[in-house]
């Protein structure tokens, strides 16, 4: 065991305890320390007691605190967070594809993207199809929106998500939303489940996106 | 020989070349139509114009019937000069350079050694410019490739699109570098022999022009690698969410496994429950009471109306279902009693102290009366009106003017 003082890592201990993911874009300084092997081991013998450990993604983008043992009740609340995941998982992805397709985008949303609501909102004005999504997706029970405004469902949707830290926003008085590696994670958890399901869901080989829309 | 002759002959083919560059400008926008579109216009150009364009070979006709287009030459020429990267043509043929050098370097040394010398630098011009146009198509290839590299293949705006085009770079990378590997040194140096022009031509210059093209087609070549893994992770990610999405669609019912009930929870399902650090004010140190107590005066007076007493509510508290049934009965006894008022056939007031007495029921005369006057205030209006309630009040004592109610009687108003 390291016996490195944990002195300076007090607010990120608090903030992983919370629960939270950390990534390179909601905390930088917090994910670099974090990416130190010796700073891990010192943290996963605090949290020993409180049987949680840090973990990481596949591909280590980000870091977030995992059970140690997986006793009974841990067990029960990891059942229930999958079947919140589960739920979650197609309003998430259909948001996803609609930022893609409303802002013109090459890709997927990634880590450390701009993302500024009234620019959605200015593209969907003019665009029937796009505004019916929107308004599909805000009602939808994971956004919760009540309002038939498209202004006040963007609106709901970007606090859901930024709720659910998959966006950051920088200053609060300002409707600029970074994306957080909790994006990948989302998708790190969707490429587990259609391997360990074995569903027909193809991300190789060429042009299947158009066979699949 | 033909010394008089050839510089009449270049003096011709300069007059000629400046005339015909002169129709490139003069057409540049019919022409820059043509590029830009599938056919060079006709309107506005006159029957000479145009004879002088077809002669030249800036334009041409396909067939008979077909519109005036570009020549390749010309089409080239101008995505060279406006960087179009999506119709820049990469020439990575150096097997035809290389026959021409051999050539032009066998007839530098057959006029060497005839001894005609001003025949001997017309080759070496020309071998000088084979040199350049073989280190310039390089030049302008690299030049194109990292064109392309530094927008991302932004000329094209669909990812599929930017994987076609990367794939084909990375194509014309591997036949410049195929294209570099042809041109062997050794052979050059024995062609080249004692001529010290010659060597400095073709092996100093070219060696060390060529070594640097191939660091950079190198380097050209694992950036374009590195990208194309780039854009092939951008696909994947985007087939992954749209056809996870349209299965989603399809299945609304679908539940994966229960993963957090195997033996092995898949590390990436095991986020565990959040815990919230709390702390609260601590007042057992006495190094911090200065702090708290600073803390306090610093906390701003909270903006609240004072509360009238009349709009302040009793705090209510839980009854019991025992209190409550209690209640229930005393309310129903005072309805029987105000029954009693309505059936009897005497219209006198009859005092609600007497009915309890003379019925047998055991409730507190207090509270007796209590019920009986709030039953009569819990009246719809109308039905109150058909009752008449007397209190029967005096006064606490000789010097306290409270009124005390000793008894109510209850009646029926006629």
């Amino acid at each position: 065991m390291s016996d490195m003082s944990l002195l300076p890592h007090g607010p990120l201990l608090e903030r992983l305890l919370a629960g939270e993911f950390i990534c390179a874009v909601s905390d930088e300084s917090a994910f670099k320390r974090l990416q130190d092997d010796a700073t891990r081991e010192a943290i996963d013998s605090y949290l020993r007691p409180l049987n949680r450990r840090v973990a990481s993604s596949q591909e280590e983008g980000v870091y977030f605190l995992a059970w140690r043992q997986l006793d009974d009740s841990a067990r029960d609340q990891l059942a229930r967070q999958l079947g919140d995941t589960v739920n979650s998982l197609l309003p998430l992805l259909e948001w996803l594809q609609l930022v893609q397709e409303a802002l013109g985008r090459d890709s997927v949303l990634s880590p450390g993207d701009v993302l500024k609501p009234g620019e959605l909102q200015a593209k969907s004005e003019d665009n029937p199809s796009l505004r019916e999504r929107i308004e599909r997706l805000a009602t939808d029970s994971f956004f919760g929106s009540q309002s038939d405004q498209l202004d006040a469902q963007v609106k709901q949707v970007f606090k859901r998500l930024r709720e659910h830290g998959y966006l950051l926003q920088p200053h609060a008085d300002r409707q600029v939303f970074l994306v957080t590696g909790k994006v990948d994670y989302l998708l790190e958890l969707v490429r587990f489940i259609r391997d360990e399901e074995h569903l027909p869901v193809d991300d190789e080989g060429e042009d299947t996106q158009e066979a699949l829309l | 020989m033909n010394d008089a002759e050839t510089p009449g002959l270049e003096s011709r083919l300069i007059t000629t070349g400046v005339e015909r560059l002169a129709l490139l400008g003069r057409h540049a926008e019919a022409l820059m139509q043509g590029y830009a579109n599938d056919q060079v216009p006709l309107e506005g150009l006159s029957h000479t114009a145009l004879r002088k364009l077809l002669s030249a070979r800036i334009v041409w006709r396909p067939d008979e019937q077909g519109g005036l287009k570009l020549t390749p030459k010309v089409r080239e020429l101008i995505a060279e000069m406006v960087s179009d990267e999506a119709r820049r043509h990469v020439n990575a043929d150096v097997a035809e350079a290389l026959e021409l050098i051999r050539s032009l370097i066998q007839s530098y040394r057959d006029s060497s050694s005839r001894g005609d010398y001003w025949q001997q630098e017309q080759q070496l011009l020309r071998l000088r410019q084979a040199v350049d146009d073989m280190n310039g198509r390089f030049a302008d290839a690299i030049d194109s490739l990292w064109q392309r590299l530094n927008s991302d293949f932004g000329f094209v705006s669909q990812l599929n699109d930017k994987v076609r085009e990367n794939d084909r770079a990375q194509k014309q990378v591997v036949r410049l570098l195929d294209g570099l590997a042809l041109i062997d040194f050794d052979e050059l140096i024995e062609l080249v022999g004692s001529d010290g022009t010659l060597r400095k031509v073709l092996i100093s210059q070219l060696q060390q022009q060529l070594s640097q093209h191939y660091t950079s087609l190198r380097e050209v070549q694992h950036r374009l690698i590195e990208l194309m893994a780039r854009f092939r992770h951008m696909q994947a990610r985007s087939r992954l969410v749209s056809g996870m999405a349209a299965f989603l669609r399809e299945h609304p019912g679908f539940t994966p496994g229960n993963y957090a009930r195997r033996s092995d929870v898949p590390a990436l399902f095991n986020h565990a429950a959040p815990l919230t650090a709390a702390g609260a004010v601590a007042l057992d140190r006495a190094q911090d009471i200065p702090t708290l107590s600073a803390l306090i005066k610093a906390i701003p007076t909270p903006l609240r109306a004072a509360q009238s007493v009349t709009s302040a509510r009793p705090a209510e508290h839980v009854e019991d279902t025992l209190i409550a049934a209690r209640q229930q009965a005393l309310k129903d006894d005072v309805e029987t009693f105000y029954l009693n008022v309505v059936d009897r056939a005497e219209q006198t007031p009859i005092s609600a102290l007497d009915y309890l007495n003379q019925s047998e029921l055991q409730w507190p005369p207090e509270i007796w009366l209590f019920q009986v006057i709030a039953e009569h205030q819990g009246l719809p209006h109308s039905e109150q009106r058909a009752f008449h309630l007397h209190q029967q009040e005096e006064r606490a004592s000789a010097y306290n003017d409270v009124k005390l109610i000793r008894d109510v009687s209850l009646g029926l108003a006629v």
